[in-house]
Formats: structure tokens, sequence, C-alpha cells
């Protein structure tokens, strides 16, 4: 029935939500984009739930989903993008959690990597995941070699933003 | 490096302070449609199907009227029963490699999926313009070889006119109108490229040279 299916679909998604914010949280720098964005990695999971096995965990199948859709399927909207402070619109930040050096540096690293190419971006985001080389690799399609090089590349591009 | 472990604590704490969806808020985020460029793909290969066989199905008859006169009416026909069973080929083709895309692959895979998907519309295209560049050359020698049936066509109440010229015009009209309409798949072809393709051919060129 598809109304069962779209109930488990929904309740299932409904726990594992974050994993879509935070696809969203790397490729977009916008409220309005990362809506669009979280709204069409929404539907490409929902298409794709009928041929969901369970052979792999349902937030792998959704980190891959995820990526793909924001590497490859997303074109962002030509809408104008207003300039909103991103991370009081998501977060609710305590001051208190943050020593003003840091959260500097922090401010700066976010804009460093909305920097990136779209793959180095899936890369990094895998890595703040703490997913393994294996895993990156696996996603990607790419060797587990090449994905080892390339994140060292990107650390070493992250410190030339950072430290110019 | 510092900063990058600093980041993986702040992204970990930051981990479930998102706004929460609720359920209804998902369940009408999956009744609205995708925009994804697979569908755009795909819309737009299905239009190129229909469009070129709207083009051919349209000719007018009159111009097989023209081709009689050169006894050229029966190739015309064995040409377009080779063509259509090349056109089946390549919408069987476009069909099967369209279903072969699942958006669970590996990022490198699906974009290889779409491209070659892609392409196969592009060949069907490039196939098409070939075969009716082809056809009307032949057609063409054919047709002015016999130059005194072509003058009697171009010239049919025999008018004194430079039939040199007239010759000269035809062809020159004839040249300028493949040219022109070269012109137009090009520009569409880039257009289309450029909006659907470029992030996908941009991102998928990266992946490749990381291999």
């Amino acid at each position: 029935m598809t109304k069962d299916l779209e109930h488990k679909f929904i309740s299932e998604f409904q726990k594992n939500q974050n994993i879509v914010h935070k696809v969203c949280r790397i490729y977009t720098n916008n409220q309005e984009a990362h809506n669009d964005l979280f709204q069409e990695i929404t539907i490409q999971l929902w298409k794709a739930y009928p041929k969901f096995r369970g052979d792999s965990k349902l937030s792998t199948w959704m980190y891959r989903i995820g990526l793909n859709t924001a590497i490859t399927l997303f074109r962002k909207s030509k809408r104008s993008i207003k300039t909103q402070d991103f991370e009081s619109v998501l977060y609710k930040i305590e001051s208190s959690d943050y020593d003003d050096t840091e959260e500097e540096q922090l401010k700066l690293m976010y804009k460093a990597i909305h920097q990136l190419s779209d793959i180095d971006k899936g890369i990094i985001f895998l890595y703040l995941e703490e997913k393994n080389y294996k895993e990156i690799s696996a996603t990607l399609g790419i060797s587990e070699v090449n994905a080892r090089v390339k994140m060292n590349r990107i650390k070493t591009r992250l410190k030339k933003i950072l430290n110019p | 490096m510092d900063e990058l472990e600093l980041l993986k604590k702040d992204w970990k704490k930051k981990d479930g302070k998102f706004k929460e969806l609720s359920y209804s808020e998902i369940y009408k985020i999956i009744h609205k449609k995708s925009s994804s460029i697979v569908k755009w793909i795909f819309i737009i290969s299905i239009a190129e199907f229909v469009f070129w066989g709207i083009v051919n199905f349209f000719i007018p008859d009159s111009i097989y009227e023209v081709y009689d006169k050169f006894h050229l009416r029966n190739w015309l026909y064995i040409s377009y029963v080779v063509h259509y069973i090349i056109v089946i080929w390549f919408i069987y083709k476009f069909y099967t490699n369209f279903k072969a895309i699942h958006i669970a692959d590996s990022t490198k895979l699906l974009m290889k999926k779409i491209i070659k998907t892609r392409k196969t519309v592009n060949y069907y295209v490039y196939y098409v313009i070939i075969y009716n560049f082809i056809l009307s050359i032949i057609f063409t020698i054919v047709m002015f070889s016999k130059s005194d049936v072509m003058l009697q066509i171009l010239n049919p109440k025999n008018l004194d006119i430079d039939e040199n010229k007239l010759f000269m015009y035809t062809l020159i009209i004839q040249i300028v109108v493949i040219f022109v309409m070269c012109g137009i798949l090009w520009l569409y072809y880039r257009i289309i490229y450029g909006i659907l393709l470029k992030k996908l051919n941009r991102n998928y060129n990266e992946l490749e040279r990381i291999e």
C-alpha cells in the first residue's frame, strides 16, 4: 500500500532529517537555498524509497542520496539571495557557547568551505560526519587512496584560504 | 589542523539544533514536484524525439512530386525505413539508459549514467542532422546532374532568364539554409548544455581528475 509506505517513510525520515539539514548546511549559505535543497533531497529520498532494501543502513542511504542530489541533480534557483545571517536563522546559538576568537575562526571556516567545489564539499562533509575513507570513497565512487589524497589537498586549501 | 578540529567539534555540537519538520510538513514536501536535472533531461529528450519525428512527418507531399520527376521516391522510402529502425533503436537505448539511473548509486556512477543518457539523445540529434544532410546532398547531386529536369522545375513557365544564374542562386540558397539550420541547432545545444549540464560536467570532470 502506498499509504503505508508513505507513513513508514515519513516516520523514518522525521527521525533522520538532521542528515538532510546537514547536507544543506554545507551546500547552501542562505535560508531560502537551504529550504529549496532540503525539499529536493526529500523528494528524491521519497522517490527512491520503494527501492530501498535495507541492505545498507537508512542513514548511509540518506547520505548518498543527499549528496547526489546536492552535487548532481540540484539546480540552484535563480531567486535573489537575501543576505541573512545564516547562523542566527538556523540555530539558536547561546553566546556563552563560544569565546570570541573561536567564533571568528568558525565563521571563517564555514566561509572557506562554501568556496570549495561541490565534490570537495562532499568530502569535507563526510569527514565532519566522521565517515571513514572507505565510506567516503564508496559514496563518491572514487578509490580510497584518492579520497585520502583529496582530503589532504582540501585541508591544505582550507589552510590557504584561512591564512592567505 | 586546529581549525578543522574546532570545526568538527562545532559541527557535532550543532547536530540536533536544526529546525525539525513535522509529519505534515514532510507530507507536503513529498507531494511536491521535483525539479532535478534528470527530470529536465528526460523532458527535453522526449521533446527532441517528438520534435524531429514531427519535422519528418510534416514534410509536405509536394516535395515527393518533385522527387518523382527524378525517380527518387523509392529511394526516399527505403531511406525512411532504415531511418525509423535507427530511430527506434535510439529510443530504446535512451529508455534503458534512463531506467539505469539510480540516485542511490555512487556519485560518480550516477553522473556517468546521466551523461550517457544525455549523450544518446545528442547522438540521435547528430544522426538526424547528418542523415538529412547526406540525403539532401545526394538528392541535390542527382537533381543538379539532370539539369534539363531541374530547369523545368525551377523555371516552369520557361521564362527568358539566365539559367546559369538560376542554378547558382538555387545552390547558394540551399547552402545558406543548411548553414543557418546548423547554426540554430548549435546555439540550441550550447544553451541546453550551458544551463543543464554545466554543473554536472564540471563535477564529473573533477571526479575523473581525482582518479
